[in-house]
C-alpha cells in the first residue's frame, strides 16, 4: 500500500465512529491545551523579564564579589557563620574573614596578572537626596552607578559617555516634559549630603532617557567618574576605602577570556559574573517554574493517552474480520502496524492542534484583559506569549505520545491470525 | 499450478492435538475446475487455507507453479497471495460504509497500484460481474447476490491465477446463488482462472470438473464429473 493509501485509510477509519473518535481527540485536546497554556506562560513571563534586563548591557563586564564563605563541614543553608580573628593588616589579599568589603589594594592584587583586562571599577556607593531641574521642584532621587564597560540602554539621547551626566528613568523625564527628546542635553541639578549634614549639590548634564526595565524604572544612573567625586565627599569612616564589589571591563567580549579569568578569579576567592550569568539565573528560575507546569499538563497527556489505547483496543476488536482480509488479500504486518499506529497519530495531531489553536486564541484574549487592567503597573507585559518554535514541539509531542500509545493496540492487530481473524464473531 | 505433497496439518489447543489433515497429496492444473467436498471437521477448509498460503503446514509442503512454498518468507507469502490468487468468501467481508469501487480496488491499493491502472482494472472487473451501473453506492445498499458479485470482482480485479471460492453461495438463495456460481464458472471457461470451491453443496460441486471428498482429514476420493466431459 502507498504512504498516501494509509493515511487515507487510517482517517476514513478513524470517521467511522465520529462519536469516539471525538471523545478521544477531546481528552488529548485537554492535554494539549494545558500544555500550550503552561509553555505560553513560561515563555511570556521570560519574554517579559528579557525585555526588562536586556536595557542593561555589558558584555565585556565582570562584576566581581567576595565569595561568601560558607561554614565548613556542614553544608546546611543559614547556618549561623563562625567569628573569625583578622590577622591586622589588610592588606593585599589576607581579607577581613567576616566582611564582604574590599580595598582597593585587595582589588588591585586579585586582578594583578589577570589578561585582557580592560579596566577596573570599583562600585562607589553614595546617597543622593533630590533631583531637579528647575529648582523649584524637586524629586526624590535614586541614583546608582554603572561601571565602565556596562551601559543602559536609551529611548532618547545616548547611554553615558563621560563625566557630569546622568541617565535618567523615562518615569521622572515624563513628568519633567512629556517631549522627553527635549530633556537631552539640559541639566539636572542633584543634591547630596555631606558626612556633617550639609546639603551640596552637582550639575548634571542629561546624556539620556533610560529604556524601561527593573533596574532602570525608578533608578537614574551616573557614570563611575562622578560616583566616585561623590563616593570621596561623603565618606565618614577613617582608613582606606571599602567597596562591596568591583567590575573588570575585558579588553574583548571574547567568552575563553571572559572564562579564564572568571576561572581564575574563583581560585583566588571571588565570585564573577558577567551579566549574562545573572541573567541566566534568572532565566534558569523561569525555566524550572516552566518545567513543573508543563509535568501538570504531561499528566493531562498521559491520562489522554490511556484514552487513544482504549479507543484503538477496541477498534482492532471490531474491524478483526476487516484485518483478517485485508491480510489473507496480502497486505503485511508492517502495513496493519502502519495504518494502526497512523489512526493513534491522527487523533494525537488533531487533538494537539485544536489544542493549541484553543490555547492560544485563550491566552490572547487573557493578555488583552490582563494589558486593560495592569497596564500602569507592568507595560510592556503579555502573560502568555506563543512561539512558533514551542506550538510546533508542543504539537509533535503530543503526536509522540499518542503515537507511544498506539504502539499495543497496532501490534495487537498487525499480529492477529487471518483464518482465526476472518472467522472472529 | 497447485500441489499439496504430504501435507499435515495439526492443531494444538490447551495441550490437547487435534490433526486437521493428515498426509495428503493433492495436484492441481491450471484452468481447473476443482471443488473440495466434504462434511464439517473433515478438512476440506483447511487444505484450503494451506494451499492459498493463509496458513503453514506443520509437516509436507505446497507447490504454487513449482516453488516450495513452505521457504517462503511472510511478506513473499503476502505477494503471493495479492498477485496470484483472488479469493470469494461466504461471508462477504465488505465494508458496508465505502463504495463498491473502493471494496473492489482493495487488493490493489495492497499492491500499491497506481491510481490510473486502479481505475482501468476496476471498471473491467466490476464490468465483468455486471455491476457497472453501481460501482458508487455503498457495499451495505446491495442485496446479498450483489454483494457476492463485488467479491467476485474483488478477487478478480488483481488478474488471479487461481481463485479460491469458500461456500460462495452458503448465504444466498439458490436463484441468486445459481447466478453467482455461473459467474465463477464463466471465469474459469473464459479466463482460465484455476477455480478451487469448497463447498458441502452437492449441486454446486457437481457443477466443476472434478470433484474431491474429504474425510477426517484425508482425501477419500478425487473424481471427475460429468460437467467435465
Amino acid at each position: 500500500m502507498k504512504t498516501w493509501d494509509l493515511i487515507r485509510t487510517s482517517n476514513r477509519n478513524l470517521f467511522r465512529n465520529k462519536l469516539r473518535t471525538f471523545l478521544t481527540v477531546m481528552a488529548i485536546f485537554v492535554g494539549s491545551f494545558t500544555l500550550t497554556m503552561t509553555n505560553g506562560l513560561g515563555d511570556g513571563m521570560r519574554d517579559y523579564v528579557e525585555s526588562q534586563v536586556k536595557n542593561i548591557e555589558g558584555d565585556r563586564a565582570i562584576i566581581v564579589r567576595k565569595k561568601v564563605e560558607r561554614p565548613a563541614g556542614g553544608p546546611r543553608a543559614g547556618a549561623p557563620q563562625e567569628y573569625k580573628e583578622s590577622s591586622g593588616d589588610e592588606s593585599e589579599l589576607d581579607f577581613d574573614p567576616n566582611s564582604m568589603l574590599l580595598t582597593q589594594s585587595q582589588i588591585d592584587s586579585a586582578v594583578r596578572g589577570l589578561k585582557g583586562v580592560k579596566g577596573v571599577t570599583p562600585r562607589y556607593n553614595f546617597k543622593a537626596e533630590y533631583i531637579t531641574m528647575d529648582g523649584k521642584k524637586s524629586y526624590k532621587a535614586e541614583i546608582g552607578m554603572l561601571s565602565e564597560g556596562i551601559t543602559a540602554k536609551t529611548d532618547a539621547g545616548k547611554p553615558l559617555s563621560g563625566p557630569n551626566q546622568i541617565v535618567i528613568p523615562s518615569g521622572l523625564a515624563r513628568e519633567l516634559d512629556p517631549e522627553i527628546v527635549n530633556l537631552v542635553g539640559k541639566t539636572v541639578t542633584v543634591g547630596y549630603k555631606l558626612p556633617d549634614g550639609t546639603m551640596k549639590t552637582v550639575p548634571l548634564e542629561i546624556a539620556g532617557v533610560a529604556t524601561k526595565g527593573f533596574m532602570t524604572n525608578y533608578s537614574s544612573f551616573v557614570g563611575a567618574e562622578t560616583a566616585r567625586k561623590l563616593h570621596a565627599e561623603q565618606k565618614t569612616a577613617s582608613g582606606p576605602d571599602q567597596f562591596i564589589a568591583f567590575t573588570i571591563e575585558m579588553e574583548t567580549s571574547d567568552a575563553a577570556a571572559i572564562a579564564a579569568v572568571k576561572e581564575e578569579l574563583s581560585a583566588k576567592g571571588f565570585e564573577a559574573d558577567t551579566i549574562a550569568d545573572n541573567d541566566k539565573r534568572t532565566y534558569d528560575a523561569i525555566g524550572i517554574f516552566k518545567t513543573g507546569m508543563n509535568l501538570f499538563a504531561l499528566v493531562a497527556l498521559l491520562a489522554a493517552s490511556f484514552g487513544i489505547i482504549n479507543t484503538l483496543v477496541i477498534a482492532v476488536l471490531e474491524r478483526t474480520k476487516e484485518i483478517g482480509l485485508q491480510k489473507a488479500l496480502g497486505m503485511g504486518r508492517g502495513k496493519i502496524f502502519a495504518i494502526f499506529s497512523l489512526e493513534s497519530v491522527l487523533i494525537g495531531f488533531w487533538g494537539a492542534v485544536l489544542g493549541t489553536l484553543g490555547g492560544i486564541a485563550t491566552g490572547l484574549i487573557a493578555n488583552k484583559v490582563l494589558v486593560a487592567a495592569y497596564a500602569e503597573s507592568f507595560e510592556g507585559f503579555s502573560l502568555f506569549a506563543f512561539k512558533p518554535l514551542s506550538i510546533t514541539l508542543v504539537i509533535l509531542l503530543v503526536c509522540a505520545i499518542a503515537f507511544v500509545a498506539g504502539v499495543m493496540p497496532a501490534i495487537r492487530a498487525s499480529r492477529l491470525n487471518p483464518i482465526e481473524s476472518l472467522r472472529y464473531e | 499450478m497447485l500441489e499439496a505433497r504430504n501435507l499435515s496439518k495439526t492443531y494444538s489447543s490447551d495441550g490437547v492435538e487435534y490433526e486437521a489433515l493428515k498426509n495428503v497429496n493433492l495436484s492441481v492444473a491450471d484452468g481447473d475446475c476443482l471443488a473440495i467436498v466434504g462434511k464439517s471437521g473433515s478438512g476440506k477448509s483447511t487444505l484450503m487455507h494451506l494451499l492459498a498460503c493463509l496458513d503453514s503446514p506443520t509437516a509436507g509442503s505446497v507447490l504454487v507453479d513449482g516453488g516450495d512454498t513452505s521457504r517462503l518468507s511472510e511478506k513473499a507469502k503476502n505477494t503471493l497471495r495479492n498477485r496470484k490468487f483472488g479469493f470469494v468468501f461466504q461471508q462477504f467481508f465488505l465494508n458496508g460504509r465505502d463504495t463498491v469501487f473502493e471494496n473492489i480496488v482493495l487488493p490493489m491499493r495492497i499492491r500499491g497500484a497506481s491510481y490510473a491502472q486502479l481505475v482501468a482494472d476496476a471498471d473491467e472487473a466490476i464490468a465483468a460481474v455486471r455491476l457497472s451501473d453501481k460501482s458508487f453506492k455503498k457495499a451495505k445498499d446491495l442485496s446479498g447476490g450483489e454483494k457476492q458479485r463485488v467479491c467476485i470482482a474483488r478477487a478478480l480485479i488483481g488478474k488471479p491465477q487461481v481463485i479460491f471460492a469458500d461456500e460462495p453461495t452458503g448465504n444466498l438463495d439458490s436463484t441468486t446463488g445459481t447466478a453467482v456460481e455461473d459467474m465463477l464458472f464463466q471465469m474459469n471457461r473464459e479466463k482460465g482462472i484455476t477455480l478451487v470451491v469448497v463447498t458441502h453443496d452437492e449441486d454446486l460441486a457437481n457443477k466443476c470438473s472434478r470433484i474431491i471428498e474429504m474425510k477426517d482429514g484425508q482425501i477419500i476420493s478425487d473424481k471427475a464429473t460429468e460437467a467435465a466431459s
